[in-house]
């Protein structure tokens, strides 16, 4: 038989929908949560606990609820989701989660009985040893049995990022938040309230509380109040969203489900991030109500006072007829009430309260009702098989009474959600009365109203709003409200129960979701674990995805009481974002997959796809990193064939990427003399160079060829990952340290496509592109370069080389570029042109002994360490990082230095990376750190010498010239004996190169 | 995020702009006659106080331009931006302390959300 459904409720439709719950379906109405929709069908076991797989039902009806996690099959297999918040629809797929075979029979909860081992700070105690257990055996084993639900598979965010700039930002449409907007209706401020339900009216909904507002009934009220924010110009709301987080500067970040209730339409997007700034942040989102802590407290059938009064109020069901209800404050008497309304009955009221504090009209109203009532009395425990079946009461005689029921409704009082008032930064106190903590200080400007500012009391709220709004200069409201219960609130302290029995089975819990118990705190304490922080950490409390929402004062109550403190000496955790749990994809938004980064392609890109370019990432560039002749062809023989037919005959490669900047202006001389560690004032114009940059440390940053065309006009090109930093390096010295330089600068990397050909027939190829221009070397030396127009557009040849071979640097518009790219193949065909990639690019440099920026320096490499003393200008006043070459540290001899390696054994290889010793075998068992020399930075076989040739970057390896020394291998024991040399390894003379 | 004023374009997001850290550090006119402690006074030390810290920004995704802000570091609240022509204003000008998040201490950090 379904639960009693409660009619007068205007917020469920009669439309019936199905739902399916672990294979069965159910029926339901629109409008229910998951939740509300199970218990009107009776199911209140719901999934297992997260380490004891101990049964659970629904605690709560909101974003508070620990125990309620289902696992939504339909909707990308959705892990983790809040049965108590999430909308049911028609055909919507639930699974419970954490339970294998089944949820009534689960082989997990056999942990229950093992639960000594499973006790605070289990982790750092049980799995300490032997060694490698825990990869292997441990943690396999842990994240099979403990956690949650499943992650989504095939998951595609269409989520999507929204701002808003407004005056005031209302959290939460209540009681408080549709007072203040009324006050706010039409004056100059632009308004948005925010709220996490579909429907406005916090309190007035969910419970029975207040009878009329301003003469009316609540319903009605909410919607005229509704309906005067819609129809006035500065107010906005946005419903189903849910603020988590509250950073600096008024700056708040809320979620929108714009599929509550409906399912996903997997092409739209279903999340919208909020990130609002706002002048004025004004907090009226509520309080949420605390749990007790007694025996069997996680039992399901047990269910908070106020969740099951929302249950009947805004949800219209009735969880049960007859529940037991253990109170320690005045609230929960309009549970009975709304109860009473619709001829159900508690079959217990249990007050903790001394008899002379309870309220005279609490007391007769039970009489008048004749409900059994037990004052000064508490709850010791619960009973039962998967459900709450006896409830155990120590009355005020201490004597304990048994009692039959199937749900028992505690209520501990009421927290003021000071989540996002604390992650503000602002500042919290104790209050006696309310027994919590409430806002004090605010650091931001915030505001907070109503019960989360600790004002439980309704009488007091219009006040209260008009106070603290009266710098808006709105006027004041009147609002009239008649309660159902009496206003005044009373409560006195109890976080726990005393307990008689004992049994392995029984625990009293502090925390539902992690499955901490109180005898967990008490036993962290013993450890010494006794600062909040430390406590909260090795116990996991309040570390759930409910962030201990209805537990975490409690548990500071528990530590006070064993510390002998006050509550606000033990503090209260750092509360962090987010509020609640919030998905990643919402926080990635678009940015996701082949738009979490721009993609940067060269003018050729297209043909290097048809010519079976296998691609590699430079920074945000796409560019080839080899060729691939054949499907069956491995990278290594592709790269040794490119790097064969370059040295034979040609090859080509797209250097597009190469970073581009131009420097114009009267002082272009000056800044570049500056900015470069090379001496510009005596290079002819027309010539180019190859340029070091250092940072102020004398470390090398960048290096590139600067091509000097007059006093006035440089182009400086750059590595190609290391533009923007090169650009932003200059522009900084520009502005900050040389403003009276005339000089401009200008990125024109994408301006100029460039192509570096380069072989002994280079020449022969080139002049045949280009008939109109003189390549021979006396009218076209090395270092040098002309400028010409290309079919009416700029271009610049360029006689510089990469790879030691006669090499040509062409840099074209990108328009004609790849109409460019294919006549030079038209030509080359006949010397068997071969494109070349990256891999290629790095082989040919190596063995010329280039250095790669980033390959062979890492930041800690001074031009001198890799012997570039030619390229500083001495004789220059300064230049950046000169003053840093001459540091005792940078003029050490014992630095690291580049040199050449080849294995003596020619057939074998060095990794790159590996290290460089004096000794010829290492230890079988290291006990010490082995002292080396240094590393291998790069590493190639030479298809043109026919064997491994390495750089390294090794200790006085000036020095070590022609000695034998030792190189490490990935595996064993035994190092490759190797011969320091010069790193030039092909044509030291440099005849390839200039004639 | 915080919001920062450019002096040039105006109010925009953080994201949009990088810090260059200590302002005023000024590149010695003439290196060579430094001491090697001297200069790597000027390369390597920065101040770092918890505070007002006057630093520089650059408007990397905007006008690109360099210039100077006051910022509190306890509290992230910028007190000033001024460009680089103009005069450092001194540290008295902003006497006013503001009071830092959760009432740390002058100097270190911590947990100190229950100060009361």
């Amino acid at each position: 038989m379904p639960a009693l459904r409660n009619k007068n409720c205007n917020y469920i439709s009669n439309k019936e929908i199905k739902i399916t719950f672990d294979g069965k379906s159910y029926s339901a109405y629109e409008g229910d949560t998951i939740a509300s929709a199970l218990l009107r069908n009776n199911i209140r076991l719901i999934g297992r606990s997260f380490k004891y797989h101990r049964p659970r039902g629904i605690y709560t009806c909101g974003i508070e609820e620990p125990n309620a996690l289902v696992q939504i099959l339909n909707e990308h297999n959705e892990p983790n989701t809040r049965a108590t918040v999430k909308r049911a629809y028609e055909g919507i797929n639930i699974n419970s989660q954490n339970r294998w075979p089944s949820l009534s029979f689960d082989i997990g909860s056999i942990n229950n009985i093992l639960s000594p081992i499973f006790s605070a700070g289990f982790y750092y105690k049980t799995f300490m040893g032997p060694k490698g257990f825990w990869k292997k055996i441990y943690e396999p084993l842990i994240r099979r049995t403990a956690g949650l639900g499943k992650p989504p598979k095939n998951f595609r965010s269409k989520s999507i990022h929204q701002n808003h700039n407004v005056d005031i930002l209302i959290v939460g449409g209540g009681l408080s938040g549709l007072i203040a907007a009324r006050k706010l209706i039409n004056t100059d401020n632009e308004v948005l309230i925010v709220e996490q339900d579909s429907f406005l009216g916090g309190i007035l909904k969910n419970s029975n509380k207040i009878k009329k507002i301003d003469g009316k009934n609540v319903f009605e009220w909410i919607q005229e109040t509704e309906k005067l924010i819609l129809k006035s110009k500065n107010i906005k709301i946005l419903k189903n969203t849910l603020v988590t987080t509250y950073n600096f500067t008024n700056h708040l970040i809320a979620l929108e489900d714009k599929y509550v209730g409906k399912n996903i339409d997997i092409n739209k997007s279903e999340l919208t991030l909020h990130k609002i700034r706002t002048t004025q942040t004004i907090l009226a989102n509520g309080h949420i109500e605390r749990f007790i802590s007694f025996r069997n407290n996680d039992l399901p059938g047990v269910m908070l006072a106020s969740s099951f009064e929302k249950y009947i109020e805004r949800y219209g069901v009735v969880p049960d007829e007859k529940p037991v209800i253990f109170t320690n404050n005045s609230s929960t008497i309009s549970l009975v009430k709304s109860l009473i309304n619709l001829n159900c009955k508690p079959c217990a009221y249990i007050d903790s309260r001394k008899k002379k504090d309870i309220e005279d009209e609490t007391k007769e109203y039970l009489s008048k009702n004749n409900i059994p009532f037990y004052p000064e009395s508490e709850v010791e425990g619960c009973e039962g098989n998967k459900k709450v079946e006896k409830v155990y009461i120590r009355n005020i005689n201490n004597k304990i009474l048994s009692i039959s029921a199937s749900m028992l409704c505690p209520s501990g009082g009421f927290n003021p959600d000071i989540h996002l008032f604390t992650q503000s930064k602002g500042l919290v106190k104790w209050d006696d009365k309310i027994i919590s903590f409430k806002p004090d200080t605010a650091f931001q400007k915030t505001i907070t109203l109503g019960s989360v500012s600790g004002n439980y009391e309704f009488k007091n709220l219009c006040n209260e709003i008009n106070k603290k709004l009266s710098f808006l200069k709105a006027n004041d409201l009147n609002i009239d409200i008649e309660t159902n219960i009496r206003d005044d609130f009373s409560i006195n302290e109890l976080w726990e129960t005393k307990t008689d029995k004992m049994s392995k089975w029984s625990k009293s819990f502090i925390d539902l979701h992690n499955d901490v118990t109180t005898k967990d705190l008490k036993q962290a304490i013993n450890e010494g674990y006794d600062r909040i922080e430390h406590l909260k950490r090795y116990t996991t409390n309040s570390m759930g995805t409910d962030q201990g929402k209805i537990s975490s004062i409690n548990s500071l109550g528990i530590v006070s009481k064993i510390l002998n403190k006050k509550i606000a000496e033990v503090g209260t955790t750092t509360y962090r974002p987010p509020y609640a749990p919030l998905s990643f994809a919402a926080i990635a938004g678009r940015s996701t997959y082949e738009y979490y980064d721009p993609e940067r392609k060269t003018p050729i890109h297209n043909w290097h796809i048809k010519n079976n370019a296998v691609f590699e990432d430079v920074g945000q560039w796409k560019r080839p990193w080899y060729f691939k002749k054949n499907d069956s062809e491995t990278m290594h023989q592709a790269v040794q064939r490119e790097s064969k037919q370059t040295r034979q005959t040609a090859g080509i490669l797209d250097g597009s990427t190469l970073g581009k900047i131009e420097i114009k202006g009267k002082d272009a001389l000056e800044f570049m003399n500056l900015i470069y560690t090379n001496a510009f004032t005596k290079m002819k114009p027309m010539t180019s160079r190859y340029a070091l940059m250092l940072g102020e440390d004398g470390m090398i940053m960048d290096d590139g060829i600067i091509c000097k065309i007059n006093d006035k006009h440089f182009i400086a090109t750059t590595t190609s990952s290391g533009a923007p930093k090169v650009l932003s390096h200059m522009e900084e010295f520009l502005q900050t340290e040389w403003p009276h330089l005339q000089v401009y600068l200008n990125s024109i990397t994408e301006q100029f496509t460039t192509f570096n050909i380069s072989g002994p027939k280079a020449r022969e190829i080139i002049s045949k592109v280009f008939t109109d221009i003189d390549f021979s070397n006396e009218k076209f030396p090395f270092m040098t370069f002309k400028s010409f127009n290309y079919k009416n557009t700029q271009a610049r040849i360029m006689r510089a080389s990469f790879t030691g071979e006669l090499g040509y640097e062409i840099y074209i518009s990108p328009k004609h570029a790849l109409h460019l790219w294919e006549q030079i193949f038209h030509y080359g065909k006949e010397f068997n042109l071969v494109p070349y990639g990256t891999e290629t690019m790095h082989l040919l440099r190596a063995e010329k002994g280039y250095v790669v920026i980033s390959q062979e320096t890492d930041g800690t490499v001074t031009p001198l360490d890799l012997n570039f003393n030619w390229m500083i200008g001495k004789k220059k006043k300064d230049f950046i990082g000169k003053r840093s070459l001459t540091r005792s540290d940078t003029a050490r001899e014992d630095r690291k230095q580049l040199v050449g390696i080849v294995p003596i054994d020619k057939s074998q290889f060095i990794e790159e990376g590996q290290h460089v010793l004096e000794r010829e075998n290492l230890p079988s068992k290291i006990k010490t750190p082995i002292e080396y020399l240094g590393h291998i930075s790069s590493s190639y076989h030479s298809p043109n010498l026919n064997h491994c040739i390495s750089m390294a970057m090794i200790k006085s390896g000036n020095k070590l010239k022609g000695k034998k020394l030792f190189v490490s291998t990935p595996k064993g024991t035994k190092n490759i004996a190797v011969e320091i040399v010069s790193p030039v390894f092909i044509d030291p003379e440099n005849k390839r190169l200039v004639s | 995020m915080i919001l920062i004023h450019c002096p040039y374009c105006g109010e925009r997001e953080q994201s949009e702009f990088t810090n260059g850290g200590e302002a005023h550090v000024i590149r010695p006119k003439n290196p060579e006659a430094l001491s090697d402690k001297e200069w790597g006074q000027y390369v390597f030390y920065r101040s770092n106080p918890k505070g007002i810290f006057h630093e520089r920004w650059v408007h990397t995704h905007g006008c690109k331009k360099w210039f100077n802000a006051v910022r509190d570091t306890s509290t992230d609240t910028i007190l000033k931006i001024y460009k680089l022509t103009d005069n450092r204003p001194e540290i008295s000008e902003f006497k006013s302390p503001l009071k830092s998040p959760s009432g740390e201490p002058a100097v270190g950090s911590g947990n100190f959300a229950v100060k009361k």
